[in-house]
């Protein structure tokens, strides 16, 4: 019995071995490559669209969704794993801007240059600037971009006529005298009323802003060699001209470094209560909804800039690349030239609002009719900025929002925040920068 | 059965002593595979220049513990990792001690009113932390409505948006889920006091402040340690609730020591990210060692 009981014992364990060493085997009469991307239900959706669609046209290579969360921060993290461990899985991902550059450097992104050229693939549809500055690498294309994001400004159409105005400030000048004799009138019976709102809470948004104010004065974060210019006397310059804003003009509101992230500031100016907002491309459909108090009152415009200089929008959005350990290259850049097509990025436009990636798209007669505004939206896009492309950027926003947002609130002069941010941001470069780009 | 031992009864047994270690292989694997290999990997690792976008990997010693030591972010996140740990289980240990008091006594429905205080234990922490924070929601969460509504305030509160409000938030949620924890160790240990000691100290006309103060709280006091010792274990790694809750904001305000590592994993850092672990483990060493001497515990344990 117990002799019996012992070899049952032992066959079980040596079969349960060989499944589990048998498990991986089997082969698979269709490439099939994984996609990662993460987003709303509806965002989701329609990617599956794609994919449907991409696997009609294409026999024999399947896609597979692999489904990220919505959060950004998460989704980074869901890649960063299998990369890091050098997974051939998944293929083909989105990427937010802002971590393009760690996954570049790390070389977890595979070159597309060799496809693009042995198929003549055109990337002057794209937004020039975007490619060089946002997907190149060393000189490598390591991804293209899917869809675009770029600070503007919003105003209100109604009140600028109304105070004898013509057309939107183009210098930070302009907009402080509109802003201050639009909100001495408007507070008379609204006394919620601000001039304008800006995202200013100690967070990545207000790094995107920061941005925005000092490369429209000539200023920037790093050199082109990568060395950090925080403490630039344009920098400073701009920096104490968003520090006025709050405190010496007093046409943004004292909760500006505290509480102003992107919400809170559609909130503010889509309830009536502003003149001008910066934000994103997404406001625009949410202040012309049905129930929006300033529906059809609201204009966009590129964001001001300092005397002499030009006007600057940070860049977002999310661009498409390949991860380098796949195997199935081939399968994945036909995936990944199938969502950057014309019809596709038409598609992303028409169904989910989005930006595209594509410049010709924006003159293509349905999108323009369903998003008029996109029209407006091009010009900013051809010069959107984005933020620095270095693998250890999120160390540096960490600094750069630390000393920004303590300039703001008044708590240190924007000289010595900038002179300091300048030090720390050398002890990271220092720390992290041993590849130059 | 000793009557049978022989020689054929030893053979058996050697051969049985063989089959016991097959049977156990899959447990030592799996413990080895699991637990041993991740320890001395990330110990190992700490030794070491390993960042994915700086390659190649580099042996640099003590290099990582040099940084570590001027690492203004780390310091303030190994305080606040202490903070709330001292907070957290101060409120566990005096909640979950006045639950288990609760529990002990004699009442109708008392076993349902043991089921309903452990329940929170039960739900995994991901959950309850997800539940958590749609309760401190600025917009639509429960707590604010209950606050406007019943005029605490006059307008909504962002509970996870300032550095303080976010620490006293997550210690909260900490305590509602732990303090069953502590409740069930401490009833365990109420249970097991004689009932003869408090007739006793009845007849002799002790109050019940002074039956607790020299009854039970000495009696207790063996159990308060070990459980001081879980809990202060478990909240300095604290992790999953503030990683749901905060994310270890407001800028950076509620990054605790394991949070600060994941970022630095996030970041690519793995060398500096070790070396950050491995000083979890010892800080988390150093408190465990502060208890047994506090608690003489080692002296219970010889009588």
């Amino acid at each position: 019995m117990k002799r019996l009981v012992r070899s049952l014992v032992v066959v079980l364990v040596v079969g349960l071995v060989l499944s589990f060493a048998f498990s991986g085997v089997g082969v698979a009469a269709n490439t099939t490559i994984v996609f990662a991307v993460g987003g709303a239900p509806s965002e989701i959706d329609y990617w599956h669209k794609v994919i449907k669609s991409f696997e009609e046209k294409n026999p024999g290579i399947s896609v597979d969704l692999l489904r990220q969360p919505m959060n950004t921060a998460v989704r980074m993290q869901t890649l960063v794993t299998p990369l890091s461990s050098k997974e051939s899985t998944p293929d083909v991902f989105l990427m937010d801007v802002a971590w393009v550059g760690q996954f570049a450097a790390s070389g977890w992104l595979t070159p597309l240059n060799k496809f693009v050229t042995k198929d003549h693939y055109d990337l002057n549809v794209f937004f020039k600037k975007t490619i060089k500055l946002a997907d190149t690498y060393k000189s490598k294309l390591i991804a293209l971009p899917v869809y675009i994001d770029a600070g503007l400004l919003y105003y209100r159409k109604d009140l600028l006529k109304k105070y004898g105005y013509s057309h939107p400030p183009v210098t930070w000048k302009e907009l402080v005298e509109v802003a201050q004799k639009v909100q001495a009138g408007e507070r008379k019976h609204n006394p919620k009323f601000w001039g304008f709102v800006w995202q200013g809470k100690q967070y990545e948004g207000l790094v995107c802003d920061f941005l925005e104010f000092i490369v429209s004065n000539g200023g920037n974060i790093l050199n082109s060699k990568g060395q950090p210019v925080l403490n630039s006397p344009n920098n400073v310059e701009a920096l104490t001209f968003m520090r006025d804003l709050i405190h010496k003009y007093k046409i943004s509101p004292p909760n500006t470094y505290t509480e102003m992230m992107e919400e809170p500031v559609r909130r503010t100016f889509q309830s009536g209560n502003a003149m001008f907002e910066r934000n994103w491309p997404y406001a625009w459909g949410l202040h012309n909804s049905e129930k929006s108090p300033v529906k059809g009152e609201v204009g966009i415009a590129p964001l001001p800039h300092f005397p002499g200089h030009e006007s600057a929008a940070t860049l977002g959005g999310w661009h498409i690349g390949m991860n380098v350990y796949s195997k199935r290259k081939l399968a994945a850049w036909k995936f990944i030239k199938f969502v950057e097509s014309y019809n596709t990025e038409k598609g992303f436009a028409m169904n989910l609002g989005w930006n595209p990636g594509r410049q010709d798209v924006y003159k293509d007669r349905d999108v323009i009719a369903k998003a008029p505004y996109l029209k407006a939206l091009r010009k900013v896009f051809v010069g959107a900025v984005p933020r620095p492309g270095v693998p250890y950027y999120t160390k540096l926003s960490d600094i750069i929002q630390k000393y920004v947002n303590a300039a703001i609130a008044g708590k240190m002069s924007p000289k010595s925040a900038l002179d300091r941010a300048q030090s720390e941001a050398k002890i990271i470069v220092s720390q992290y920068g041993g590849t130059t780009k | 059965m000793p009557a049978k031992l022989g020689r054929g009864a030893i053979s058996s047994s050697s051969s049985e002593a063989g089959l016991a270690y097959l049977l156990l292989a899959p447990v030592i694997i799996l413990v080895g595979g699991l637990i041993l290999v991740p320890v001395f990997g990330t110990l190992t690792l700490s030794f070491f220049r390993d960042v994915s976008f700086l390659p190649p990997v580099k042996f640099i010693g003590l290099a990582n513990y040099r940084r570590l030591l001027s690492d203004p972010n780390f310091w303030y996140s190994a305080f606040v990792t202490v903070m709330f740990a001292l907070v957290a289980v101060f409120f566990e240990t005096v909640l979950g001690l006045f639950y288990a008091l609760v529990i002990n006594e004699k009442f109708r429905l008392r076993g349902i009113m043991r089921a309903v205080v452990l329940i929170p234990w039960a739900i995994p922490t991901i959950v309850s932390a997800k539940i958590w924070q749609l309760m401190y929601n600025f917009n639509y969460g429960l707590l604010n409505y209950l606050f406007v509504h019943f005029h605490l305030s006059s307008h909504p509160v962002n509970w996870l948006g300032t550095p303080l409000s976010a620490f006293t938030s997550i210690v909260v949620s900490d305590v509602w889920k732990t303090a069953p924890f502590m409740a069930i160790l401490f009833l365990a240990g109420l249970q097991s006091i004689p009932a003869a000691l408090y007739e006793a100290a009845m007849v002799d006309g002790a109050s019940m402040f002074q039956r607790f103060w020299n009854i039970t709280l000495p009696m207790l006091r063996p159990i308060i340690v070990i459980a001081l010792i879980f809990r202060t274990i478990d909240s300095l790694r604290i992790f999953d609730l503030i990683y749901v809750l905060t994310g270890g904001g407001p800028a950076g305000s509620t990054t605790s020591i394991s949070v600060y590592g994941f970022k630095l994993y996030i970041l690519g850092d793995f060398g500096y990210g070790s070396a950050v672990s491995v000083f979890t483990f010892v800080l988390i060493l150093l408190f465990t060692i502060m208890y047994l001497k506090m608690g003489r515990f080692q002296e219970g344990m010889k009588h």
